[in-house]
């Protein structure tokens, strides 16, 4: 079968068929970014110093962030990790045709990791604040 | 009132035929009309409705209405987003184009609503402001529920700039590809999920207690 001919059921050729990576990695990386934010309010609600040092991130670059206090930080820590994490992964993916089905599971799984350990009861009750 | 043609299939066929003909499409004339409609009530909005009484006292009302102003932006966007999801799912016929101008709203509504959030969030956790009354009078409004809402918004946007990604990258090779559309629109049923939790509490917690 000629390289150009279209893909079974489709009317676009294989070779203009874009590969499956880059979708995988542009919403795998946005669940990274969202866990970073749920890993760095659990490391703030630790550890004061983090606490303090999440303050001073967010400080560096987000107009009024004394005003929002640590939070300015979680939110400079979730945005860091997803863009980079997007450019690696998508580095690494481009060429790539991955099972979306893994990673759209991959995906959800951590989504829901980071949803569950920043709902305060959870946070709460793990960090044995009753 | 022109002489229509004769029709086939009789006398009703050939009434309902001219029935048609004198409807009187009027498409534009219509749009025209809603336009000075529109132009005339704005004018007489601006000129005479007391804004000040609508806005309050407060110094915030400007920040806290645009973030209201765009999280109904967002919200159009998602409950559209939430309708493509159903027919991406489905499998039915795609407008591309619209899909692809729809999700850039929906990512560009959701920045700028997070954008004004963080400036009315230095109102709500100022001394005297909204956070002090909830910790003193109800704290759970605070530390559960306004703890969540705060986090659940930033779940928005990176799911909402993904899916317009996808749909603006792969374009018209959505038509054909399950996989891809299913990837789209877990993301724009989740976005829709997001929005919901962090809106429903944001509008519950500010009838409590506004900036």
């Amino acid at each position: 079968m000629a390289a150009t001919a279209p893909v079974e059921g489709t009317n676009v050729p294989v070779d203009e068929l874009k590969p499956t990576g880059p979708a995988a990695a542009a919403f795998l990386s946005g669940a990274l970014g969202l866990l970073a934010v749920g890993i760095s309010h659990w490391a703030g609600e630790v550890a004061p110093g983090i606490k303090a040092a999440l303050q001073n991130l967010g400080n560096l670059w987000i107009p009024g962030a004394q005003g929002i206090g640590p939070y300015s930080g979680k939110e400079t820590v979730g945005l860091v990790v997803w863009l980079v994490s997007w450019a690696v992964l998508h580095y690494a993916l481009r060429k790539k045709q991955v099972d979306l089905g893994a990673y759209g599971i991959a995906f959800l799984v951590v989504i829901g990791l980071a949803t569950t350990i920043i709902w305060p009861p959870v946070t709460h009750f793990l960090l044995g604040k009753g | 009132m022109t002489a229509s043609a004769p029709t086939p299939g009789g006398d009703g066929t050939r009434r309902l035929a001219n029935s048609l003909i004198n409807e009187g499409d009027r498409g534009n004339l219509y749009l025209i009309g809603l336009g000075v409609l529109a132009a005339i009530g704005g004018f007489l909005f601006l000129i005479s409705a007391p804004m000040q009484a609508l806005l309050g006292d407060s110094a915030w009302a400007a920040v806290s209405g645009l973030h209201g102003l765009a999280a109904g932006v967002f919200m159009i966007g998602v409950t559209v987003g939430g309708y493509q999801a159903y027919r991406l799912y489905r499998g039915s016929a795609l407008n591309i184009g619209e899909m692809q101008i729809g999700a850039t709203v929906t990512a560009v509504a959701a920045t700028i609503t997070i954008l004004f959030g963080n400036w009315i969030y230095i109102a709500y956790r100022a001394t005297s402001g909204p956070r002090t009354y909830f910790l003193e009078n109800m704290p759970a409004i605070h530390e559960i529920f306004f703890e969540f809402k705060e986090f659940m918004a930033l779940f928005t946007l990176p799911i909402a700039v993904s899916v317009a990604f996808v749909i603006w990258y792969y374009g018209d090779q959505l038509r054909q590809r399950p996989a891809l559309r299913n990837l789209v629109a877990l993301g724009l049923a989740l976005v829709f999920f997001y929005f919901m939790v962090t809106f429903g509490l944001g509008a519950a917690i500010t009838k409590l207690r506004a900036v």
